[in-house]
């Protein structure tokens, strides 16, 4: 399997196989670390918009593997603010650089970059499109807690809580997710359902996929239980967010009725829907998964570099 | 008074006959107008009827342009606005050729992303859109990932 030069953009353009080869060299490095592995490497990092635990997870990412980085996390400080072109920023930056992450705001923006890019480009996040590094260190994190869901076994329920209309995380993960033996549950406000389109590909990609009328449910029925946030800019009442805001609120109590291995997942950053008394309950697996970023981006960064 | 429609029926022409040229029938109705720009050229003779009656599709359009034929660049975009048209190459008042519209696999600079968020609709590139489903046509932005139907689309 030969990941040499390949641009990192969506998901979708990954087999099952690929996605088992990146999890497997993740657990790889994770258990043994390789300081040297990209020594003399350079990446860029083309933030134009915020992002904290993408950017700095890929910088500690390739730091670890002995390369250095350079770039921007302001785009008021990148010559895009001067008007350059997409196209002409990545032109002059894979002059310098072996390796691009870019996260930009607008969507299809990584394949643009990838279409001009002499070096690997790595998508972290374009509008509200793709993520798809976020998408591979979700699966690890699953795989880590339930080995069975890449090594064959008995279906894995995994369950999907909040804004499951315009939470790209969710949406990516529930198309990857059609490459393995899962169960779906869905628990989601009136107005914020995953769009039918999606459910219509996990069913037809042989998921079993149940809609819950609570978060409670959810939480009695998964194995893995990924929490997101809700945005009050999708409510166009807001004493309607905050009644749903308070039914979508995940606390320790409501953590009694759940399996005593579930895990609970958040993309992050959690604002108020897990208090953080579920911090310290043996479920909450957020901030692990933010960890997880690290050896998932080592593992790409090695394998696009071809070093692994 | 006579229905416009019905008098389909009978032997007389309702849109004028050309010596040569091309003819595109079975237009759906509401994309008639669209298809006579796409294709006409300031120059051109051209003969429109719409909201004829068709078995095939209840209320068609018919496009008649004289004295020449479609270019790859106008056949892509009529497959975009109608695919389930039929194209007809006329010579000396005679069909010589009649097939339906070919529906590329891929269009390249044909049509704007209707995603205001795309980022073609931000950088000069040139748009790519995938077909998906051809029957009805679909079609995903090869940037931004999203599906569109065809009436969504607006040609450029």
């Amino acid at each position: 399997m030969n990941f040499r030069g390949r641009h990192i953009i969506s998901i979708a353009d990954f087999s099952r196989e690929e996605i088992l080869h990146i999890l497997q060299l993740a657990g790889e490095l994770e258990r043994r670390p390789r300081p040297d592995l990209l020594a003399g490497r350079l990446m860029a990092t083309l933030f134009f918009e915020p992002s904290t635990r993408t950017r700095l997870s890929f910088e500690a990412a390739m730091h670890k593997l002995g390369g250095r980085v350079i770039g921007f996390s302001d785009p008021g400080s990148s010559s895009a603010r001067k008007g350059e072109s997409l196209a002409d920023t990545i032109r002059m930056v894979d002059q310098y650089a072996d390796v691009v992450v870019m996260r930009h705001p607008r969507c299809g923006s990584a394949r643009l970059a990838s279409e001009v890019s002499r070096v690997p480009v790595l998508n972290g996040g374009d509008g509200a499109n793709q993520h798809p590094t976020q998408t591979f260190l979700d699966l690890y994190t699953i795989a880590k807690d339930f080995p069975q869901l890449v090594a064959g076994g008995p279906a894995l329920t995994v369950g999907f809580a909040g804004d499951l209309k315009y939470g790209r995380t969710v949406h990516s993960l529930v198309a990857a997710l059609g490459h393995f033996r899962v169960d779906l549950v869905l628990a989601a406000p009136r107005g914020l359902e995953l769009p039918e389109h999606y459910i219509d590909e996990a069913r037809q990609a042989g998921l079993k996929v149940t809609q819950v009328a609570t978060l409670q449910e959810a939480v009695e029925r998964c194995d893995v239980l990924y929490m997101t946030r809700l945005q009050e800019e999708r409510f166009p009442d807001p004493l309607e967010f905050d009644h749903v805001k308070a039914s979508y609120r995940l606390t320790a109590t409501m953590l009694a009725g759940a399996r005593q291995s579930m895990k609970v997942l958040h993309p992050l950053p959690r604002v108020n829907e897990i208090a953080q008394d579920v911090d310290a309950t043996v479920h909450a697996r957020y901030f692990d998964q933010a960890g997880n970023g690290v050896p998932v981006r080592q593992a790409l960064l090695g394998l696009v570099l071809g070093a692994l | 008074m006579t229905d416009p429609i019905t008098a389909s029926n009978s032997r007389v022409r309702q849109v004028e006959a050309i010596a040569n040229g091309t003819v595109i029938d079975h237009i759906p109705a509401d994309a008639t107008l669209r298809v006579a720009a796409l294709v006409s050229g300031t120059d051109d003779q051209i003969f429109i009827g719409n909201n004829l009656r068709s078995t095939r599709i209840g209320r068609k359009g018919v496009v008649k342009i004289s004295a020449r034929e479609l270019g790859q660049r106008q056949l892509a975009g009529l497959a975009l606005l109608a695919p389930s048209a039929s194209v007809s190459i006329i010579r000396d008042y005679a069909v010589v050729e009649k097939v339906p519209v070919p529906v590329p696999e891929r269009f390249d600079g044909i049509a704007r992303c209707a995603n205001p968020n795309c980022v073609t609709n931000h950088e000069k590139w040139t748009t790519r859109f995938l077909v998906v489903c051809r029957n009805p046509l679909a079609v995903r932005c090869w940037f931004c990932e999203r599906t569109f139907d065809t009436g969504e689309l607006t040609l450029i």
